[in-house]
């Protein structure tokens, strides 16, 4: 098979896969040196797709032969779709060419189980090995781990590669148990484990041989179960702690051809992958708590944002006045991020925060107003009930669709 | 500036030994002062602002593009003349800007606007004044200053992101990768150094309509504008990235205007992925995103691979019945559960709480910290860990999320109750002549009653089902205790309580304690 016709495959097979981020590799730099490649730690998207998801790197499996049987994923071994396997030089000499072309930041590369898990993940770390050793290459290398590979192995790739990732695939055991019969989440959990004990190991000792310098991120498949975002959210919690991920990748699921009737015929909307997005950001980099934005179980409002939500919830903090509240707290009104609430502080340590100000910072004042106190203004709205402000702030409604059999998701 | 590594092919500076211009002077005669560079602004800027030359009495030249005519005469004379006197004038102290400043000037001087020098000067001049809010978006000037970094800032970045490199035939000789950029503000310097680190000692040129920068494995030659538009270059390697870049794009999730708002529409031509897009807009909503996967790859043959399904699962080890304990809930947030470990026929057996965040991780007992004073205390007390079985009264790690940490939370009773099972066969397995409780958590197991208290019972060994009870504070409680002088003293009682079960495992008598 011609290597174009191998990657319309494997890279076909690996577009179900979210994560596709090059940030957090330590700088580097091939100036006057042998070999190519540089990093400098935030990653770059080199192009986007239509699906509106950027190309950072190349992203593609190193085969779609599976044996296991994985009901939401395309490749599992009882579908019907046409197979192929890159040898090693062949990922190597595409990863360098397109580097070479300006195309990618380095290589995402993940791979269908065949033979055992230990001989996969041999081939995977084979492929690291020959671009860091043999060619040099000094860029983003993301290498999918197989959980059930000997832990010597995981330690391999985590010397070549950025970054490591294990994917924990649905957000509980039971629906991994239906869906993923060959995984076990007792593994996954393990191999999450071993990767932490590994990385706080180098950062205790920085002369040790480098390890996985970005860290290991995971995914999680959305809407192939029932599980509900509080659910997500919550497992996401758990992994963020125990084992210190930098990302949770939440992938709405894509109806596959052929689909096992375990999994949903349709999609779940895309607005709650993105939700999930916003809600997972607010708890990584805001300090919230899945308690706090989902206090009971259920889903993720989808006309309202889930900081927006929160702070509807929650109205005795507001409105707050910006000229005295904590900063912490400045970052949870809806409207204001984190660099906004960074200048807002640092401003007000010259002289006093104004109305001005803050359409000068560009906050959306339409959703902010409700919410704030400054030196000149106060909220005329601050006891309109919250469910006549989430009314009239709710996302606009889009036209109906000309041709909803096409747009229908 | 980074542009000091490529040689500007302005006039201005392609000639460095020239004299500085004399800003003041020119600033007195009402002419503009030409700058063709930051550097030859900083120079101008610095006499100007120590003669304290208000910036509405300033005229700047510089060209829009480098390689202008700097000279014009244009403007000159508009200017009010300045008082001659000014010269007279004492001289105001060194401008002190600070790095960050610098740095923002710096940047904002790429951006392309006719008044761009007047600005930055304006900037410099409201800083001497003392308006330290020229730093804040909420400032109307730094509102633009930082518009314009910003907008250069985006600048590089696309360019770095949208830039594509053509290969040439090794036949036709360096530079082995050619690229065409139209950038919008004079970022070419910058990412030309950017394109440097990243091939190495492979040969390439990226040319401008303004400028062109080569590489030859070395260092950076910089010139005028060489070519006219995209290379002129065949590469067949094009024809794999489209094929990357059609697999790649998943139809059910068509979202174009993400796409749009991501690469602007300005770099569309010169990308070789935009000719394809359009096609592939147009299938997905023609309904290949029902499906899911592209036509091209739906008419093939495909395979199903067959392998029976016992096959196909990976063999792992069975996990103990310990692993699929289900008797409370904290399995499911914990990593795994973790058994006691030591000798089989160990005549001390040492009880702790519960695993922490190492000992989740790890699958042993007893290795994070409080395992390193336990450890230290079990030395001084002459104890060979590895003659002793050390375990917890409760297997799975109990805990809550702190932003990105694990916070130990103590087990409640019900959970200690139903862990009991397993301290009970570890007690009947080893079946040790005297058991440590560390802790209180410890001490409810051993004596299944969640009432009883450490204080009746500390220093003093007891008798329970037939083996000697010793009790004593948990490790981690001596690593809480804020006061250091509580901490040698809740150590000193744990080493007092490991030797008093030591000298009971030697076989002497409590009377004799």
């Amino acid at each position: 098979m011609e290597l174009n016709d191998k990657l319309e495959i494997l890279a076909d097979a690996a577009k179900y896969d979210a994560s596709c981020a090059s940030s957090g590799a330590p700088k580097r730099s091939s100036e006057g040196k042998d070999g190519i490649g540089a990093t400098n730690g935030m990653g770059i998207c080199h192009s986007y797709t239509p699906d509106g998801r950027c190309v950072s790197l190349l992203k593609i499996l190193l085969t779609n032969f599976c044996i296991y049987d994985c009901q939401y994923c395309v490749n599992r071994r009882t579908s019907n779709v046409p197979r192929a396997r890159f040898t090693v030089d062949e990922v190597v000499k595409l990863t360098v060419d397109f580097y070479l072309r300006n195309y990618i930041d380095g290589l995402f590369l993940s791979s269908g189980i065949i033979q055992s898990a230990d001989y996969t993940m041999e081939q995977l770390v084979a492929i690291a090995r020959e671009l860091r050793e043999v060619h040099q290459f000094r860029g983003y290398i993301h290498l999918k781990t197989i959980p059930d590979a000997d832990p010597a192995l995981i330690d391999a790739a985590g010397r070549y590669a950025d970054r490591l990732s294990v994917n924990i695939e649905l957000p509980t055991q039971d629906s991994v148990q239906r869906l993923a019969p060959e995984k076990s989440v007792h593994t996954i959990k393990l191999a999450m484990g071993n990767i932490r004990l590994k990385l706080d190991e180098k950062e205790a000792e920085p002369k040790a041989p480098k390890f996985a310098p970005a860290g290991q991120s995971t995914q999680m498949i959305v809407g192939a179960d029932a599980s509900d975002d509080q659910r997500i959210l919550t497992t996401a919690e758990t992994l963020y702690g125990s084992y210190k991920l930098k990302r949770v990748y939440y992938s709405a699921f894509s109806p596959i051809p052929q689909s096992p009737k375990s999994v949903p015929l349709a999609p779940p909307p895309m607005l709650r992958e993105h939700r999930l997005y916003q809600a997972d950001f607010l708890l990584r980099s805001y300090g919230f708590q899945v308690g706090e934005l989902l206090p009971a179980a259920g889903n993720l409002a989808l006309d309202i944002d889930p900081k927006l939500a929160w702070a509807l919830a929650n109205r005795e903090h507001f409105p707050m006045d910006l000229n005295r509240a904590e900063p912490a707290m400045i970052a949870r009104i809806p409207g204001i991020g984190l660099r906004n609430a960074k200048r807002i502080v640092e401003l007000r340590r010259m002289r006093q925060v104004r109305y001005a100000d803050l359409v000068r910072l560009k906050c959306s004042m339409k959703k902010i107003a409700p919410f704030i106190v400054t030196a000149d203004y106060r909220p005329a709205r601050d006891t309109t009930p919250s469910e006549a402000l989430r009314r009239s702030m709710a996302d606009v409604q889009q036209q109906m669709p000309l041709w909803p059999e096409l747009q229908a998701a | 500036m980074s542009g000091d590594a490529v040689p500007s092919t302005s006039p201005g500076d392609a000639d460095d030994t020239a004299a500085p211009i004399d800003a003041v002077a020119l600033a007195i005669a009402g002419h503009p002062i030409p700058v063709a560079s930051f550097g030859d602004f900083r120079t101008a800027a610095r006499d100007l602002i120590v003669r304290r030359v208000p910036p509405e009495s300033v005229q700047w030249s510089g060209s829009e593009t480098p390689h202008g005519d700097l000279l014009s005469a244009g403007n000159a004379g508009l200017a009010p003349m300045l008082p001659a006197g000014l010269l007279e004038q004492p001289p105001a102290p060194q401008p002190r800007i600070p790095r960050t400043l610098m740095e923002m000037l710096q940047s904002a001087a790429c951006y392309r606007a006719p008044d761009r020098w007047g600005f930055l000067y304006k900037i410099v001049w409201r800083w001497q004044l003392g308006q330290q809010e020229i730093l804040s978006m909420a400032d109307e000037d730094g509102a633009r200053l930082q518009h314009m970094v910003k907008a250069v800032r985006h600048e590089e970045h696309d360019m770095h992101a949208y830039l594509r490199f053509r290969e040439r035939p090794p036949a036709a000789g360096d530079p082995r990768f050619v690229a065409w950029f139209e950038p919008a503000h004079d970022v070419l310097p910058q990412v030309a150094q950017h394109f440097a680190k990243r091939m190495g000692k492979i040969s390439w040129m990226i040319g401008t309509p303004e400028a062109t920068v080569l590489w030859d494995g070395k260092r950076l030659h910089g010139t005028g504008p060489l070519m006219r538009s995209a290379a002129d270059v065949e590469d067949s390697g094009e024809a794999l990235w489209l094929t990357y870049y059609r697999s790649i794009f998943n139809p059910a999730r068509l979202n174009a205007d993400i796409m749009h708002g991501h690469i602007r529409t300005r770099f569309w031509k010169n990308l070789p992925e935009a000719a394809v897009v359009p096609h592939m807009v147009s299938q997905a909503a023609a309904g290949a995103r029902k499906v899911g996967q592209l036509d091209t790859v739906g008419k093939r043959t495909g395979t199903t691979i067959p392998i029976a399904a016992e096959k196909a699962a990976p063999e792992r080890q069975q996990p103990s019945s310990l692993d699929d304990c289900r008797r409370c809930d904290l399995w499911q947030n914990a990593t795994q559960a973790v058994a006691g470990q030591g000798a089989r026929r160990a005549k001390i057996m040492l009880v702790g709480e519960q695993p922490g965040d190492q000992e989740d991780l790890a699958g042993k007992p007893f290795v994070g910290p409080a395992g390193a004073l336990l450890d230290k205390a079990m030395d001084e007390a002459g104890m060979d860990r590895r003659k002793v079985y050390i375990t917890n009264a409760v297997k799975h790690f109990k805990w809550e999320p702190r932003g990105k940490r694990r916070l130990h939370k103590t087990p409640a009773q019900k959970e200690v109750m139903a862990c009991h099972y397993w301290l009970e066969t570890e007690l009947e397995t080893i079946a040790p002549d005297i058991v440590v409780a560390l802790g209180s958590t410890a001490l409810k197991s051993i004596l299944q009653s969640g009432s009883v208290t450490m204080k009746d019972y500390m220093g003093q060994p007891f008798q329970h089902d037939g083996r000697w009870i010793v009790v004593t504070y948990h490790p981690s409680y001596a690593l809480r205790v804020p006061s250091a002088e509580a901490r040698h003293e809740a150590v000193a009682a744990i080493v007092e309580a490991l030797k008093t079960a030591q000298r009971l495992a030697d076989g002497e008598a409590p009377g004799k304690l």
